[in-house]
């Protein structure tokens, strides 16, 4: 009996001593703004009112609050993963664990085909004088799939894919072959810790373009390849917090002749190159490709002689692929439609030398991105 | 606010007992009582009132009783208006939108629904403050004179969101003067530490393996799986709502309040008889002693105990929430306890004990599956799975999947839903004189690190709020 009381109370003891500590600390700590870690920005002391606390609102974001500045909040998110992988966890957060390294994000069951569907259609119906081409990208569940632990259920993301490449009435360029076709080459066509595809996958796609199009491609041989990081722990990384995995490396191929004006039209910056440097040195080294996220980017090729133009309307998985497309147009309207606040549509008929329009999207955002829905 | 979560672990509860501790004796209930109310105004500031108002019906029904009521049949009077209130304020919000829903459907009107939000712990404490009007009723208990007092029966924190429904007998002694004391506070922490420990680490994880075979499209649901997650359910509700009981009933003691145990390893019942002598004890009994008691239970006749069966079982489905499943699943518990009772029970004692843990298990995880899918059409195809009616697979590489991601927690779960641990204490104290310093550092240790796993979880994670807030 003596002994387990005294386990009782040393524990009561030195439990109550460690929760007041941590409490100290987490009124007296530092707050981060921003979390390097998880690549996003800490939530704030939220404002007190009295509706927002009959709303439950107030007590919510306390909550969030609290826990993001909680003391040691990547160490207690690093022993949790390590612990569930000990345990033989092969799913964390809506990741797998798959081979080869390879962190690998589930593709859900997709919910608003429909409206998808509606809006592409909607966007060629708008469209006067140019052609609307979609390219849907496979992520890498789908074609890294032989990599993803044993059994794991996986929804068909080319089902999808090809309903609506039937109903949308655009001219489908599917990719989904030619990648799968390299699934197996040393060259990665997806980072392994970031649900982003590789300057290398992006080719691949990029070739099925030039097919589409008629146009006589660049070869990769002909461009300088650099790999300007290896450090590159991206989003899925941070889902995960398996703080004992490497980085990637992010390579570009460039072609040192070419000259390119680069404007951003939200921040009026103008620069002459398609990569934002400062990024390499943060966490969201992806943000290399065309600075992270801009409305309207108008992108000038001045050492090209054609006149034609190019409006790319995507999210974030084109960023890496404008440097090859880049090379047979004089100028490309890079939209991103969730920011994105007129009609693409009159971009477009207003500007009589734009005779293509890519539509570019990864299937994962595909479903989620709520700026899908407006983007005619 | 829930128990496991940053708020009340880090800032709430530390800074309560500081206080608590600090004052003198005479204020801890006032200490308590106010605490209490920021505890449940934290998530519902408004229906606050609701709560005041309810006890001070009943607090003043109590005193009225007392004065005016020496005979049976005046105090029958008082008696029904406080039900009737109590059981008014339950039904319109708790049960007008279901109940206005099924005339609409029934007779083809589309009368509106009042479309009220549910007040959290309602149905905790409405039962509450019955009970304490039905035995002052029947004499079995003093009334009690001062509000505040009351209130702070009513309002207690540690068991007023998902109980166990304490009735004011048990603990009416301790509101007037309790010890409290070291050992109490020892005690009460290690048992606080256990239920957080069963719902951070076990229920919410098994909760998650449910989340994530519920929504698996049919065609990739073989029935391994389906079953697999009907008993992840089963596990999760298990160790929530009991993780629940043990938190309430170890700060009730840190307080030096004792209440009645809530679940007595109810997965490990022999029968559905003996399930329901463990699972949410203080519901059970609570139906017994108010309902199947006083209709007569089993001492008139077949027929009538058969009907007291019914209705009773009807209630503590529909206590559960106002939805069809939930009747179905008290009518199940019915229908199956008065098999036992009339047609196999004396059987089922003469099969291997094995055997009667394996069919009282299996009924109770089906009973789960009815339980947990409140929309009937959803309810129909999860079963069509389970029962290989769906054009699924028996088994297939998913399952295997599922069973390799959470083995080890799995075998934790079941290990602990059996009385292994009890049994391990009991061998540990039996030999040689007690626990010795080393196994005593061991188990601090132990506690220790499974303190920093659950900070862990609870900095890592998503809100995770108990089940049983929904009733």
């Amino acid at each position: 009996m003596k002994g387990l009381y005294l386990s009782k109370k040393l524990t009561a003891i030195l439990t109550g001593g460690f929760v007041l500590s941590l409490s100290i600390l987490l009124c007296v700590g530092k707050k981060r703004e921003f979390s390097e870690q998880e690549n996003r920005y800490l939530s704030s002391f939220p404002k007190f009112s009295w509706e927002a606390l009959k709303e439950g609102d107030f007590t919510a974001d306390l909550e969030s609050y609290l826990s993001d500045h909680f003391p040691f909040r990547d160490f207690f998110m690093g022993v949790k993963t390590g612990v569930e992988l000990c345990l033989g966890r092969q799913e964390i957060n809506g990741i797998y664990i798959a081979e080869d390294g390879y962190l690998i994000e589930k593709y859900k069951q997709p919910q608003n085909t429909e409206k998808i569907i509606r809006s592409f259609r909607g966007l060629k119906e708008a469209t006067e004088q140019a052609e609307v081409y979609l390219m849907l990208v496979p992520t890498a569940s789908c074609i890294y799939a032989d990599k993803l632990p044993e059994g794991a259920p996986i929804n068909s993301q080319l089902d999808t894919i090809s309903q609506i490449y039937e109903k949308a009435g655009c001219v489908s360029i599917p990719i989904e072959e030619a990648l799968l076709s390299l699934r197996d080459e040393k060259e990665p066509l997806y980072y392994r810790t970031d649900h982003h595809w590789t300057s290398y996958g992006a080719y691949v796609a990029y070739l099925e373009f030039c097919k589409a199009k008629g146009f006589e491609h660049v070869r990769l041989e002909s461009l300088e390849k650099k790999v300007v990081t290896e450090e590159f722990k991206g989003t899925i990384y941070s889902k995960v917090n398996d703080y004992l995995r490497d980085g990637d490396a992010i390579s570009i191929y460039v072609d040192p002749k070419e000259k390119l004006t680069v404007s951003y039209t939200d921040t009026k910056e103008q620069t002459d190159s398609l990569y934002a440097e400062e990024y390499l040195d943060k966490k969201d080294k992806y943000s290399y490709f065309l600075n992270n996220i801009h409305p309207l980017i108008e992108i000038t090729n001045e050492t090209i002689d054609t006149e034609e133009e190019l409006v790319l309307i995507k999210d974030s998985y084109a960023n890496c692929m404008v440097p090859f497309l880049i090379k047979h147009y004089k100028k490309i309207y890079v939209i991103d439609p969730r920011f994105y606040k007129e009609a693409a549509s009159e971009l477009i008929n207003q500007n009589p030398k734009v005779k293509d329009v890519l539509l570019l999207y990864n299937m994962n955002t595909l479903d989620t991105d709520l700026g899908v829905g407006g983007i005619y | 606010m829930v128990f496991s979560s940053i708020p009340f672990l880090f800032f709430f509860f530390p800074i309560f007992l500081i206080l608590y501790y600090l004052v003198p004796i005479k204020a801890k209930n006032y200490i308590l009582l106010f605490f209490s109310l920021l505890f449940y105004a934290w998530g519902e500031p408004v229906y606050i009132l609701l709560m005041l108002f309810a006890s001070f019906v009943d607090y003043g029904n109590g005193l009225l009783m007392t004065k005016y009521g020496n005979v049976k049949s005046r105090r029958r009077i008082f008696l029904w208006t406080s039900v009737g209130i109590n059981l008014s304020m339950l039904g319109f919000f708790k049960y007008a939108d279901f109940l206005i829903h099924t005339i609409n459907q029934i007779g083809g009107l589309s009368l509106p629904k009042p479309g009220v939000a549910l007040p959290i712990g309602i149905s905790f404490f409405t039962f509450q403050t019955m009970s304490y009007s039905i035995d002052l009723y029947r004499r079995e208990v003093e009334p009690e004179r001062n509000y505040f007092t009351y209130l702070t029966y009513v309002s207690m924190f540690p068991q007023l969101i998902a109980g166990p429904i304490v009735r004011f007998a048990t603990v009416q002694q301790e509101l007037h003067s309790r010890i409290i004391d070291k050992k109490g506070f020892y005690e009460g922490f290690t048992r606080f530490l256990q239920g957080l420990f069963k719902k951070v680490l076990i229920a919410n994880n098994v909760g998650a393996l449910w989340e994530l075979i519920r929504v698996l499209p049919s065609t990739q649901a073989s029935v391994a799986t389906a079953w697999l997650g009907a008993v992840a359910f089963t596990l999760q509700l298990y160790f929530d709502f009991s993780a629940y009981s043990d938190m309430a009933i170890g700060m009730g003691q840190m307080l030096g309040f004792h209440y009645l145990e809530n679940f007595h390893y109810p997965l490990y019942a022999v029968s559905i008889t003996d399930f329901w002598r463990r699972w949410h004890i203080s519901l059970s009994t609570w139906f017994r002693d108010y309902i199947y008691i006083p209709l007569g239970g089993n001492r008139r006749g077949v027929w009538k105990h058969l009907r007291n069966i019914a209705v009773v079982w009807f209630l503590t489905g529909l206590w559960h929430g106002a939805a069809w499943n939930f009747i179905l699943w008290g009518l199940y518990y019915g229908l199956l306890l008065g098999l036992e009772k009339y047609v196999w029970g004396a059987h089922l004692k003469k099969l291997p004990r094995l055997m009667q843990h394996l069919y009282t298990i299996s009924i109770v995880v089906f009973g789960f599956t009815v339980f947990v899918f409140d929309d009937m059409s959803q309810l129909g195809s999860y079963m069509a799975l389970m029962f290989h009616v769906a054009g699924n697979s028996l088994i297939d590489g998913a399952f295997f999947y599922y069973l390799r991601g959470s083995s080890v927690l799995l075998a934790v779960a079941a290990l602990f839903a059996m009385p292994v641990y009890p049994w391990c204490v009991r061998q540990i104290e039996g030999w040689r004189g007690g626990m010795t310093k080393m196994a005593a550092g061991a188990r601090v240790a132990l506690y220790l690190a499974l303190f920093v796993l659950t900070v862990a979880y609870l900095v890592g994670d998503t809100y995770n709020p108990f089940l049983y807030f929904r009733f």
